[in-house]
């Protein structure tokens, strides 16, 4: 050790291996630096997203069904009027079959880039592709999910400001279903969410 | 000697990384208050409608407020509460622009932001559902479009939906922006 002022210097001594293969040494330490990362966590985060993701499917696409084979027809009628209800006779039901359906069918092709994320646990991109496109699906399916409930709840309620009359009464099963299929969506949505939540977290770690 | 001059290296990498990151947060600040105008913008647009036309029968009154329609009272609740809880996190932005290296606190923003993203989209969907219907009205359920005679009211539920739905298309870019910044560490 040498005293120079107010700081030491302490040699280190070279020993001759070290100076002869120094180029071979020196990467070796570099390398050795980052502690290795444990791949537990990440694996069974991704196999809780795909448990999830096949479960959302069977929501997501239950809900389309169920909406889109709401049709009724009452046993009686008039000279006039045939008394037949189907969710293509309100926009917003049309709206929801086809938003359902559009999440069902993303959900099932995201299933290779899920089982990816699993076999990959440390690959930032796939996990960033699959938070993009979970959120943006989670937004649609909210959106068709709400706007048939609000018309559901008119559907049961009906609204006296405005002079709409309730029409559950008349054709109950077609409600039945209708509210049965925002129920499945709504369902769809809340692990769309969790998914969303769980690539956050895997991002963390990566 | 030779082991610090590789340390050194190590060290000058990380700085375009922390600037980025930065970067990234002062984006998403600058988002979130975005959001919050237009937020707040909507449901102060939504809550202050009312309308009264200039005449009346003994049946049926003509003002419409926009708490006769329960989905507008969700919607001007939905969106208050988002653009509270917006002004309640821009302190917790301030922190990740400063420390980049705040992981769990990021985690927590973003579970907190799905949720008052998903809440946002149902106010606003719920509403759009019912502005439409009393845009076009439906001839097979007999409901009948109130547009026609509240004009003003109309376009103002209208006018309010917008800012809800760019509070939304924010709220996407928020989240992305957090999970970038999480990625990038």
């Amino acid at each position: 050790m040498m005293k120079r002022g107010d700081y030491t210097t302490i040699d280190v001594p070279e020993s001759a291996a070290r100076s002869s293969s120094s180029k071979e040494k020196a990467p070796a330490m570099v390398a050795a630096a980052p502690v290795p990362r444990p791949t537990g966590w990440n694996k069974g985060l991704a196999i809780f997203d795909l448990i999830l993701r096949i479960s959302a499917i069977v929501a997501a696409l239950a809900a389309a069904a169920s909406m889109g084979t709401s049709e009724e027809t009452l046993p009686f009628f008039t000279q006039f009027f045939q008394f037949q209800a189907g969710y293509d006779d309100i926009p917003t039901f049309q709206f929801f079959v086809i938003a359902m359906a559009i999440v069902g069918g993303y959900l099932v092709l995201s299933l290779p880039f899920s089982i990816v994320c699993m076999v990959r646990p440390h690959a930032a991109g796939p996990r960033l592709l699959l938070l993009i496109s979970d959120l943006v699906a989670l937004t649609l399916t909210t959106a068709a999910g709400a706007a048939a409930a609000a018309m559901s709840y008119l559907a049961h309620n009906g609204n006296p400001n405005a002079n709409w009359l309730p029409f559950c009464q008349q054709f109950g099963d077609f409600c039945q279903k209708a509210t049965g299929a925002v129920v499945g969506s709504f369902i769809a949505a809340v692990l769309l969410s969790v998914m969303v939540l769980i690539s956050t977290v895997a991002l963390r770690r990566v | 000697m030779k082991a610090g001059a590789a340390l050194d290296v190590g060290g000058a990498s990380k700085m375009p990384t922390t600037g980025i990151s930065r970067g990234v947060s002062a984006l998403g600040f600058i988002l979130r208050v975005l959001a919050f105008i237009c937020t707040l913008g909507s449901a102060i647009a939504m809550g202050t409608t009312n309308e009264t036309l200039p005449f009346f029968t003994r049946f049926i009154r003509f003002r419409a407020e926009y708490d006769d329609l329960p989905t507008f009272t969700f919607f001007v609740a939905a969106n208050g509460v988002v653009s509270g809880y917006l002004i309640l996190s821009l302190p917790f932005s301030i922190f990740h622009i400063m420390r980049s290296a705040a992981q769990n606190s990021r985690i927590v923003l973003v579970i907190f932001d799905t949720i008052m993203l998903a809440l946002l989209t149902a106010g606003a969907s719920a509403s759009a559902a019912i502005v439409y219907l009393a845009h076009k009205g439906n001839t097979k359920t007999n409901w009948f479009a109130i547009c026609q005679q509240f004009n003003s009211f109309c376009k103002r539920i209208s006018g309010s939906l917008i800012g809800s739905f760019g509070g939304i298309l924010l709220f996407i870019l928020i989240i992305l922006l957090a999970a970038i910044a999480l990625s990038r560490r």
